[in-house]
């Protein structure tokens, strides 16, 4: 099957209005999630209402940006049209510590260094005017 | 919830499908209406008898889809008695999905006789690279994992990462799961992949995302299937051997993969309590198990949590041929998604018709001598659920 000739831009987040806020301190910087007024549990990624109880009170606070990571795997072959040109790069589920789960890139290292349970820290990529993306890195020691 | 109230009450009583396969020159429709007259004429039934239609939904073209939506297979084949023609669509677990809904409908004498109906293209209905694409943003968040580059590869690799780590799982073992496949493949008319293929093919095949290699990924195709319901009762008077349902069980873990808490288990134990607490049966009992295999790790994962073999322990036994026709365990004998093919929603539709063929005694070469009870899981999107279904050739 031929190539595509121009490779599509890279996808951008479709977002949930009430996802703004995370999406504009990403731009700055910021690594947010969310946690339940009423029962106190973290949630990302973000809700309407609490996951766990059900209460529509969610405080946005900032994570520290630490945590491990749970799965990994170093795409080489038959990536997404988008990010043919990207190979080989790492999609990863973190671990946040402050328990919850979200999906990243694991970026500023060899992929093949990354393991499973390793401690990585929050690093922001812009994509765009409107866009950055939280990713990942190997903490420095 | 009182127990046992199910079981046993409603019967597959006829399978139709068609050759998975590439078929440029032939509409999605067509599988569609030979896999329905197959299914009608297998059953002994009459046409206008069916009450209820439920076709599921097919990936590789909305407006398509929408058709069977709005009752064109009623229309095409001219079934005079339908008194509802409703859509039933959850990914790879519409089977499950639909085959619960049609014993709900049966048991509280809402329909009588019930179709399901498969069918899609995405062998030629789409390009090699849209398909990637498609299945790049088909049930993956497009908020938060599309942006990252998930695609079913990656998904498929994420729990295979996991579960190595944790039981030390090897290549091998899993390279084993699709060697397994592929020896019932070979006996099936119906699958893609019929020549023998050896552990060293699979781990020579390219890497796609690590540890998955080209050869442990399903590839996908153009098929259809159908199949026919009824009540127990009707079931005995319309064939001499149905196909029980025994029972069924589910649990729904996640929508966005990156937020299932176990990538190593997903939610198959809790519905295999389910299933098997409902059928009175344990899985010691089970004669054939129809695992859902578009990765191995799947079907590793799911035929541990089912019970059916120690936690870390599945691959030894696809890897000691354990799995393989004339085993202690014959395992997904379609072939699978690996071997048969990957028609969209169709991949567990098949595995649902080929346990009902086994405990119906229609296998052909595939079937296994004496089975009693059949084990069939299916799941979902990014494996977003855990259904178990068992049927068997008796009631309990």
């Amino acid at each position: 099957m031929a190539t595509p000739d121009a490779r599509p831009a890279k996808p951008r987040p479709i977002v949930n209005a009430w996802a703004q806020p995370f999406w504009d301190a990403a731009r700055a910087g910021r690594l947010l999630i969310q946690r339940c007024r009423d029962c106190g549990e973290p949630c990302f990624y973000p809700r309407i209402a609490c996951p766990n109880c059900g209460a529509a009170a969610l405080d946005w606070v900032e994570a520290r940006g630490r945590g491990s990571v749970y799965s990994y795997t170093v795409v080489q072959n038959n990536a997404p049209s988008a990010f043919t040109a990207d190979v080989p790069y790492v999609v990863a589920v973190i671990r946040l510590e402050e328990g919850v789960q979200m999906l990243s890139n694991i970026v500023d290292c060899d992929p093949s260094a990354v393991a499973c349970d390793m401690a990585v820290e929050v690093t922001f990529q812009r994509l765009d005017d409107e866009f950055t993306l939280p990713k990942f890195r190997p903490v420095r020691r | 919830m009182a127990k046992h109230r199910t079981r046993g009450r409603t019967a597959i009583v006829g399978v139709g499908e068609v050759p998975t396969g590439r078929f440029p020159d032939r509409g999605a429709i067509s599988f569609a209406l030979d896999s329905v007259r197959e299914a009608i004429r297998d059953a002994g039934v009459d046409k206008d008898t069916i009450d209820f239609v439920i076709p599921t939904g097919a990936l590789f073209s909305p407006q398509f889809s929408n058709e069977l939506a709005t009752a064109r297979i009623v229309e095409e084949l001219g079934l005079k008695g339908v008194v509802s023609n409703c859509q039933v669509f959850s990914g790879g677990s519409s089977s499950t999905n639909a085959l619960r809904i049609a014993s709900a409908l049966i048991e509280t004498r809402r329909a009588r006789c019930v179709l399901f109906v498969h069918t899609d293209k995405l062998g030629t209905g789409v390009s090699a690279q849209g398909g990637i694409d498609l299945f790049s943003t088909a049930g993956i968040s497009a908020e938060w994992e599309v942006p990252y580059g998930q695609h079913y590869s990656t998904v498929a690799a994420l729990a295979t990462t996991r579960y190595q780590y944790e039981t030390g799982c090897t290549d091998e073992e899993l390279s084993a799961v699709c060697v397994s496949n592929r020896k019932w493949g070979e006996l099936n008319p119906h699958a893609f992949f019929r020549t023998p293929l050896t552990i060293d093919e699979v781990m020579a095949s390219k890497m796609l995302s690590t540890p998955l290699r080209a050869k442990q990924s399903n590839m996908l195709f153009d098929g259809g299937a159908a199949f026919i319901v009824t009540s127990a009762k009707e079931a005995r008077e319309l064939t001499p051997q149905p196909a029980y349902v025994l029972g069924d069980g589910g649990a729904v873990t996640h929508f966005a993969y990156s937020q299932e808490r176990d990538l190593t288990r997903f939610g198959w134990a809790a519905a295999a309590a389910q299933a098997f607490g409902e059928a009175g049966i344990a899985p010691s009992d089970i004669d054939v198990a129809e695992i859902y295999d578009s990765y191995p790790i799947f079907q590793l994962i799911a035929f541990e949590e089912l019970g059916l073999a120690a936690r870390g322990e599945a691959g030894g036994l696809f890897l000691r041929g354990e799995t393989w026709p004339g085993g202690r365990i014959p395992t997904t004998t379609d072939g699978g998604m690996l071997s048969k093919g990957h028609i969209g929603a169709g991949g567990s539709v098949s595995l649902l018709i080929e346990a009902a063929r086994q405990v119906m005694g229609k296998a052909g070469a595939r079937q296994v001598p004496g089975a009693r009870f059949a084990v069939e899981t299916a799941t979902g999107g990014t494996y977003m659920d855990s259904q178990v279904t068992i049927l068997g050739n008796t009631v309990p």
